[in-house]
């Protein structure tokens, strides 16, 4: 202490400590407000991840609301079509049978016509004949033909429309996956409190197959079918070029 | 040559409406699978099927896997495929026709054009 040097070392250094305890007092508060953050968010830490939790558990329930939906949808389309082809069958029954009418209605017709021949001579029975060919059902048979080949088109065309069972179903395919998408990363975001079952998870997500179009839609007269036309349509066309290829596209999605 | 179709279509209504389609346009025989591998089977043991209808998107085995499985083997590579699929974008018409693929038409189907593609492949074969 008796060396100058020494002491004005001595000063520096409590100076520094001076400086620090005054830089504590002023952080002191900052260090209060940050417990006291930290407290506030310790229940809010806990609300979110009980929120995740909560989430998680009820996407199973949203994932089998969506497969019921598609297999609901597949059985319906299923009972229409064993109704379609069950009217489309009794259609061709009513047919067979109006064509059997028909042939015995025509025997019938060509043995009026003999008699006819035969009752020449006699006025009255040869008017009683023709009033009788005159009430006849050839006509009518055709327009129940006609009739029953426009049910058979209409029917047909109620199958076709049923398509949309298929591409809705890999709409809800793709609705489905999406949602296993997001159970797995909200999965991931507690996975230290649920090790096992995320690693399930994880195993069972990754290994599920594609096999949806997540664009499928119900429309007709598609541009691209116009497209596919265009390139299966040409020549050669496996061996086209990229740049030919892009060239018949041009203008498609 | 009397004609059998293979219909490959994991969906059973799909196999229904192609089916129900094929005999509305005077096509009476064909036989079903429901995805790539099970139509590979059917091809294998059938000895008549002629023209494979087939989808794209199939658990097991695609149609596009089909495809280049049918194109590979000898006895069946100049077998006429018509893929009937959702798919409609430009890279995925590529990747059939590049799969020799020798039709395609994008769901949902109208029986002209189902006619149309079959009676273009047809043609050509």
């Amino acid at each position: 202490m008796k060396n100058p040097r020494n002491m004005t070392e001595l000063f520096s250094k409590l100076n520094d400590l001076k400086s620090i305890f005054v830089y504590g007092q002023k952080i002191i508060p900052v260090i209060q407000s940050l417990i006291d953050f930290m407290k506030d968010t310790v229940p809010l830490l806990e609300n979110i991840n009980k929120s995740i939790d909560e989430s998680t558990k009820k996407i199973p329930t949203a994932k089998d609301q969506l497969h019921n939906v598609s297999s609901a949808t597949e059985m319906a389309t299923t009972e229409i079509l064993d109704r379609v082809d069950e009217i489309y069958e009794d259609l061709n029954a009513s047919q067979q049978i109006i064509n059997e009418i028909s042939e015995k209605y025509s025997a019938k017709k060509d043995a009026y016509e003999k008699l006819k021949e035969h009752l020449k001579g006699d006025k009255k029975a040869f008017e009683l004949l023709n009033e009788l060919m005159k009430n006849g059902i050839s006509e009518q048979l055709e327009t129940l033909t006609t009739k029953i080949n426009d049910i058979q088109d209409k029917t047909y065309h109620i199958t076709l429309s049923l398509q949309v069972q298929d591409i809705t179903s890999q709409q809800l395919e793709a609705v489905h996956h999406l949602i296993e998408s997001v159970q797995y990363r909200l999965s991931s975001l507690i996975t230290d409190l649920e090790d096992t079952e995320f690693n399930e998870l994880e195993k069972s997500y990754k290994s599920k197959e594609i096999t949806f179009d997540a664009d499928a839609s119900y429309e007709h007269e598609k541009e691209n079918q116009k497209v596919a036309d265009n390139l299966f349509g040409g020549k050669q066309v496996e061996n086209a070029s990229q740049s030919e290829i892009d060239k018949l596209f041009s203008g498609a999605k | 040559m009397a004609m059998k179709f293979l219909v490959v279509d994991d969906s059973a209504t799909m196999r229904r409406i192609v089916g129900n389609s094929l005999r509305n346009l005077g096509y009476q025989n064909f036989v079903e699978a429901g995805d790539g591998k099970d139509a590979l089977e059917k091809l294998a043991a059938d000895g008549e099927i002629n023209f494979i209808i087939t989808d794209w998107n199939m658990p097991v085995m695609s149609g596009l896997e089909l495809t280049k499985a049918v194109r590979s083997n000898p006895k069946f590579e100049h077998l006429p495929i018509l893929m009937v699929t959702t798919r409609g974008v430009k890279e995925d018409i590529i990747q059939a026709l590049q799969a020799k693929v020798n039709n395609y038409i994008i769901k949902p189907f109208t029986p002209q054009i189902l006619k149309e593609k079959i009676d273009q492949v047809l043609a050509t074969v």
